[in-house]
């Protein structure tokens, strides 16, 4: 249970204000998701995970986070279910190199898909619900999926409650499941794309008030790839 | 708080950005004023909640979950989008909403009138129990989701599963249908059906042809805890 | 007819004949069953469990003479005005529509002459109850059947309803012999249907945005009133931390037990866990949080003597909440009925028909006559007298543990009967120094 933001900038002249304008948006989650939090920004060497149980706050204070550059960034903030409160329940979970996942719900039959992967020989090292999904996630990547298709996949394998937002080093994608109670928001501009649990995250965003808001439909995934 | 007139406190300005939702709230619970005028809300939760006075309530940008929760007598406008539960279990007054509204927009509301001048998401009118809705634009999948009495007017397109588990409200789509959830029907529009139908858009400041508009239901089938009905729930 | 024992008949374990008739019932009719009351299968319970009085090395206190107070403060975390019961036995949720509104009003008498609160239910509120009930907790319930905010801000507490011990994750019913115009009205819904509710809230999911929820319902009443959070007992550690993480003041939490008016027979034996096994779960939550004792435990599910509740308070519960118990105290399942039960196929000690509103002691119905056989005062009396006796039955067993106040119960003062007790609740095996589960 959790708040979950995202950027994805389309402009690349905003990429040295990433830090800048991503840090309030995971700020802004802080009720959402007092335990832990966590984030992964994507620059041209690659994706930089950095988790940390406490307030987001001190967590991006702690490494500086605002001013890093980039072009693409998610973030969570965790109120922990079912599992422990470390640096390594937090997310995003990220099983395979430049993959990320942050999620924001409540997979209902995680235990079943957790052994499934087992059998697969893909162990989980935590036992969060929402690393499952990332593992299923990476699975399938692995297999020849592209994301879109495997975020498909968790809609036939996963039953429970999420609102997922994944990304690789070139694709930014949002899925709610057919429910769609977990809440989610969209907003795009020429500049960039930002997903958050709720709006205020974005309230900051430069342009925010001319942007498309959208709120996504359940079952659909929405996809952007640079 | 800044009185916009000397004198006579009628009209007051709150700045989010400087007050806090409890001293917002707080005002409005025991107005000083007539009017007030609500800047930087910036997505905020719970803004003008509780409200029981009439007074009018202007907000001028987005605000967050719970908007104008459990209204009774005052009107409120907002000028941007709103989150979860605009308007939720609101008596009576009035909510307009100029931009869209995210989910359960107006669920269990008893009484009143909401207006959504640009679309709701999903579950729109959720258990609503006496409220009049209007939609501007479209409203998501599952509206009027076990809704019990009261009206939603959608000027667009319905979502999947319109009315499911409908009970006595009426529903009236000028666009087209997604489908239909369990027990909603679509139902003939009577000569009080156009007569309330043109009111309620009237009173929502929407024109639009009232001969556009089908009217949906409650088959009532399910009113009954039934074996043939098992297929149903 | 003679018993078929005597004849050298064996009965089946596994096919008993509450069992057979089951399926011969759901053969007839196609439907499951819906019925009343809680889980009949015998679990582990607080008959597990015995108090170790003092003898040598603690030191009694005098019955009678000298003090063993009972009082107890709700909801004293954010709340402006926390409740303060003279007592730690409150009546729990059960709604106008469940019950008559006589019922209601006696509940509300009965509470109030002891001072302690009651709480609404899936319905709304009565003018009736809320004149008769000094402390009134308001439910806040996924339905919001009559939900009104002027309700609301009348309320002493507000308790946001997850769900309740007979049916974790089920929501409401009512069926149509129950919805009379009166409970029709109150309800927004055609008289006469049969009425099943939503199990999660319309407008929240979830604990994230429960938080939000609750800055709303504080916001509408002004950071007033306590706001309680009710779980059926099911993953009870987890769910006592989310709801101390939402914002809870006061957490209550329904064992297996626990009653309901009208719920699928399969959901109210097979959903959830017993109340013994919930208090450890919920206190370990509160402790770990450093907030046991802060954030208050309601426990209900089962409570029927002073003992449970001592034994209850003992475990780490703050007070505890009455339900079936309460419609005992009023005359429900009497043997003077015993004539009207068998007419309706029941009999005194058995009928569980809540759902069927033909209540011969007129509490679980909406019919007038049968309703008017329950004098509001007289069952005012009753629950009243019956409160006072679970309290002095509490204080008796307090003060043989020493204790000058019921909430110096711990669980040192428990050892446990059987071994599954022991595991449950975790207190020793009788005896010994082993409790089933730890020290390994």
């Amino acid at each position: 249970m959790c708040g979950i933001v995202g950027l994805h900038l389309k402009n690349p002249a905003l990429q040295p204000e990433l830090g800048r304008l991503f840090v309030p948006m995971i700020e802004a989650m802080t009720s959402r998701g007092p335990d832990s939090a966590g984030l992964a920004l994507y620059d041209d060497t690659g994706m930089h995970v950095v988790k940390d149980v406490g307030l987001p706050r001190d967590i991006c204070a702690a490494h500086d986070i605002a001013s890093r550059s980039g072009y693409q960034a998610v973030g969570h903030t965790r109120m922990a279910t079912e599992s422990a409160i470390t640096p390594e329940h937090a997310h995003p979970f990220t099983p395979a190199p430049g993959l990320a996942l942050v999620h924001n719900g409540s997979f209902s039959n995680h235990a079943s898909v957790r052994r499934n992967l087992a059998f697969d020989g893909i162990t989980c090292t935590t036992d969060n619900d929402s690393e499952v999904a990332a593992r299923f996630i990476g699975r399938e990547i692995a297999r020849g999926a592209d994301l879109e298709d495997a975020m498909r996949m968790v809609l036939k394998e996963f039953d429970g409650f999420f609102t997922l937002l994944v990304t690789t080093a070139t694709q930014f994608a949002v899925l709610r499941d057919s429910f769609a109670c977990k809440p989610a928001v969209i907003a795009e501009t020429t500049d960039y794309v930002a997903m958050a649990s709720e709006y205020h995250a974005l309230a900051e965003l430069p342009g925010i008030t001319d942007a498309r808001i959208v709120e996504p439909e359940p079952e659909r995934v929405y996809a952007w790839s640079r | 708080m800044v009185a916009l007139n000397a004198g006579i406190t009628q009209e007051l300005k709150i700045d989010l950005a400087t007050s806090s939702i409890r001293e917002l709230n707080a005002e409005l619970h025991a107005p000083t004023a007539r009017r007030y005028e609500v800047h930087n809300p910036r997505g905020a939760e719970a803004i003008a909640v509780g409200l029981r006075d009439e007074i009018d309530v202007e907000i001028h940008g987005p605000a967050g979950y719970y908007c104008a929760g459990m209204n009774m007598h005052a009107d409120i406008v907002v000028h941007g989008n709103v989150g979860t539960g605009v308007a939720e279990n609101m008596m009576s007054g009035s909510v307009r909403v100029r931009g869209d509204a995210s989910q359960s927009a107006g669920a269990t509301a008893h009484g009143g009138l909401l207006v959504i001048e640009g679309s709701a998401s999903m579950r729109c009118g959720i258990s609503m129990k006496g409220v009049d809705i209007v939609v501007g634009g479209n409203v998501g999948p599952m509206s009027a989701f076990m809704a019990q009495a009261g009206r939603l007017v959608v000027c667009g397109d319905a979502g999947e599963g319109l009315g499911d588990s409908i009970y006595e409200a009426r529903l009236y789509v000028r666009g087209s249908v997604a489908s239909l959830g369990s027990d909603c029907v679509e139902k003939q529009m009577r000569d009080e059906h156009v007569a309330e139908l043109t009111e309620l858009l009237a009173a929502a400041g929407m024109d639009h042809d009232v001969s556009q508009f089908r009217r949906f239901g409650s088959a009532r089938r399910l009113y009954h805890f039934a074996a043939h009905n098992s297929a149903a729930y | 007819m003679t018993d078929p024992t005597q004849a050298g008949l064996r009965e089946s374990a596994t096919f008993d004949r509450a069992t057979i008739a089951g399926i011969q019932r759901a053969a007839e009719t196609g439907v499951y069953d819906i019925r009343g009351w809680g889980a009949k299968r015998a679990v582990p319970h607080f008959d597990d469990l015995l108090l170790l009085g003092a003898s040598m090395s603690r030191y009694p206190l005098e019955g009678y003479r000298e003090r063993c107070d009972t009082d107890v403060v709700l909801g004293d975390r954010h709340a402006r005005n926390p409740l303060h019961l003279d007592i730690p036995v409150t009546i729990a949720g059960m709604s106008f529509g469940a019950l008559s509104a006589q019922a209601k009003e006696a509940l509300g008498r009965g509470a109030t002459e002891v001072g302690t609160s009651t709480t609404t239910g899936d319905g709304g509120m009565t003018p009736e109850e809320r004149g008769q009930s000094k402390n009134l907790v308001y439910q806040y319930l996924p339905s919001r059947y009559g939900m009104n905010p002027d309700d609301l801000r009348s309320a002493d507490a507000i308790e946001i309803v997850l769900g309740q011990g007979a049916k974790p994750g089920g929501g409401g019913m009512l069926l149509g012999q129950k919805i009379s115009d009166r409970v029709a009205g109150m309800r927004t819904l055609p008289a006469g249907i049969d009425q099943r509710s939503a199990c999660r809230h319309p407008d929240w999911t979830g604990p994230d945005d429960l938080t939000i929820k609750i800055l709303e319902l504080r916001e509408i009443t002004d950071w007033q009133k306590p706001i309680y959070i009710k779980v059926g007992a099911t993953r009870t550690y987890y769910d006592v931390k989310l709801a101390v993480a939402a914002g809870a003041d006061v957490v209550v939490v329904d064992g297996m037990q626990g009653g309901t008016a009208a719920t699928q027979e399969v959901f109210i034996e097979h959903v959830g866990i017993p109340t013994l096994a919930a208090i450890p779960q919920a206190v370990q939550a509160l402790a770990e949080l450093g907030l046991h004792r802060k954030v208050q435990l309601i426990v209900s599910g089962g409570i029927r003597t002073g003992a449970d509740v001592a034994k209850a308070m003992a475990l780490g519960a703050d007070a505890v909440a009455i339900g079936t118990a309460a419609l005992i105290a009023l005359g429900d399942n009497h043997p003077r009925y015993a004539d009207e039960y068998a007419k309706i196929g029941s009999a005194p000690g058995y009928y569980d028909d809540y759902q069927d509103g033909r209540d011969p002691a007129g509490i679980t119905t909406q019919d007038p006559e049968l309703s008017a056989r329950l004098d509001p005062v007289e069952g005012g009396r009753r629950v009243a007298n019956y409160l006072r006796v679970l309290t002095l039955e509490a204080q008796t067993l307090a003060r043989a543990c020493g204790k000058a106040h019921l909430r110096n119960l711990e669980p040192e003062d428990l050892v446990a009967l059987t071994i599954e007790a022991a595991a449950m609740a975790r207190v020793p095996l009788a005896g010994t120094s082993w409790i089933p589960g730890q020290g390994f």
